[in-house]
């Protein structure tokens, strides 16, 4: 029974996997983007892992918004096969989020090595955290928005309003990164809290993938 | 109209049919789809679903399947639907066989079970099987048998099937009408999706949605 269950959420995740590895291209782009930001951005050293990290939302959100929307038409025969749609979702879930987590490992190595910052677990938090929060936000917007034109404006839309809010901007604490936005500029001088912005950046990844849940419990509520 | 012979390789659905839509109605924002529509097919049955372009044979065919919520109107449904729509949606970038192996847990098959199972039928319907092309390589025709054979791995009790042989050839399209009268035999009720005229002779009944209003 067990095995069953698993194999619900393990199959779909293996299959997301072949997608994404024969996307190489895109793969490509996924850990070179968040590369372009910092390097690009070098010169402001303070703030080029924050640049970097938020590219990184950018990318990692991008394709997980990608793989929801291409896997929908197909989600309904797989729901009427017998999938709950939780399962198809979390298996998506684990297989970005270790593809993320691959690519904030190579992203703090380079920052590690080109930035040196004062706090290197406080940086490794960071890049961790936006790819926490990265997937369920992709999934969550695959799930809600029906197209993908509109899917891309919102997370650009997001991404770009956080990347341009000030820090003390009472708006920013509100936004998904705010959490890993904050460890990154911490990273820095390896001063400020850390409970609090790790715990706000958990709270929203596990809000946004509630809300994806939702969202395709009651797109299928008639099949199930 | 369902046989003797068809009700005795069903019993327990003896004068209970597999498919019951009764008043579906709906529309797209003010473009009214379906009025009050009713279809009711008996096991073993083929029924044929025709009208004109916009008179909601595909519409009716997601409401059967439970993946459209119709604005009105009862639906029930005995044992599983094998659902094969017009577009197949398949991945791109997956093989035929991986296709197999994601349904097959969800159908409560292992996975070489639902590939060899799926294999089996891809063969049937000339699908060049053991091929390791990802679908985005395999013509339309082949990537329809695939949808097909997806339709059917789990056993289904009602297949609905929305033009299922969009870019078959000619000895795939009548391989899968005498597929259609194999499964009418074993009990399994055949709601088709069709334009072609031909096709009609080769059903029990022709259901004909009306133009819309």
């Amino acid at each position: 029974m067990r095995r069953h269950w698993l194999m619900h959420i393990l199959l779909p995740a293996e299959m997301a996997a072949r997608e994404l590895v024969r996307r190489g291209t895109a793969l490509g782009l996924l850990t070179v983007l968040p590369l372009a930001f910092y390097f690009s951005s070098r010169s402001n050293s303070s703030y080029a892992p924050v640049l970097g990290g938020i590219a990184m939302a950018f990318s990692v959100s991008g394709a997980s918004i990608f793989c929801a929307l291409t896997s929908r038409r197909l989600d309904s025969r797989l729901v009427l096969a017998g999938y709950r749609p939780r399962e198809l979702l979390l298996g998506r879930l684990l297989l970005l989020e270790a593809l993320g987590f691959m690519v904030a490992l190579v992203f703090a190595g380079v920052i590690e090595l080109g930035s040196n910052p004062a706090s290197p677990l406080e940086l490794i938090g960071g890049v961790f955290l936006v790819t926490a929060c990265a997937v369920p936000f992709g999934l969550a917007v695959g799930a809600l928005v029906p197209n993908e034109l509109e899917s891309v404006l919102i997370l650009i839309g997001v991404v770009g309003v956080e990347l341009t809010l000030q820090t003390s901007n009472i708006v920013d604490r509100f936004m998904p990164w705010w959490g890993a936005q904050r460890l990154l500029e911490q990273a820095g001088d390896g001063r400020g809290d850390t409970v609090v912005p790790i715990l706000i950046c958990v709270a929203y990844a596990v809000g946004l993938f509630g809300l994806a849940v939702l969202a395709v419990n009651r797109r299928y509520a008639t099949v199930r | 109209m369902a046989t003797s012979a068809r009700t005795e390789t069903t019993p327990q659905h003896v004068g209970r049919p597999v498919l019951q839509a009764v008043g579906i109605c709906h529309r797209y924002g003010d473009r009214v789809i379906l009025q009050d529509v009713s279809l009711v097919v008996e096991p073993g049955e083929r029924v044929a679903l025709t009208g004109e372009n916009g008179a909601g044979k595909s519409t009716l065919m997601s409401i059967c399947a439970r993946l459209l919520t119709p604005d009105a109107g009862t639906l029930r449904i005995e044992g599983r639907v094998g659902y094969c729509p017009q577009i197949p949606g398949l991945h791109e970038l997956l093989t035929a066989d991986e296709h197999l192996a994601l349904f097959s847990p969800a159908l409560g098959l292992t996975r070489d079970e639902g590939v060899r199972r799926g294999r089996q039928l891809l063969s049937e319907f000339g699908f060049p099987v053991g091929e390791r092309s990802q679908v985005r390589h395999l013509s339309g025709g082949s990537q329809q048998k695939l949808n097909l054979a997806l339709a059917l791995l789990g056993g289904a009790r009602l297949l609905l099937l929305d033009e299922p042989y969009q870019g078959f050839d000619h000895g795939s399209y009548m391989n899968f009408w005498d597929h259609v009268a194999r499964w009418s035999e074993q009990g399994i009720a055949v709601v088709v999706v069709t334009h072609m005229l031909q096709d009609l002779d080769l059903v029990d009944r022709v259901v004909e949605l009306g133009a819309r209003a």
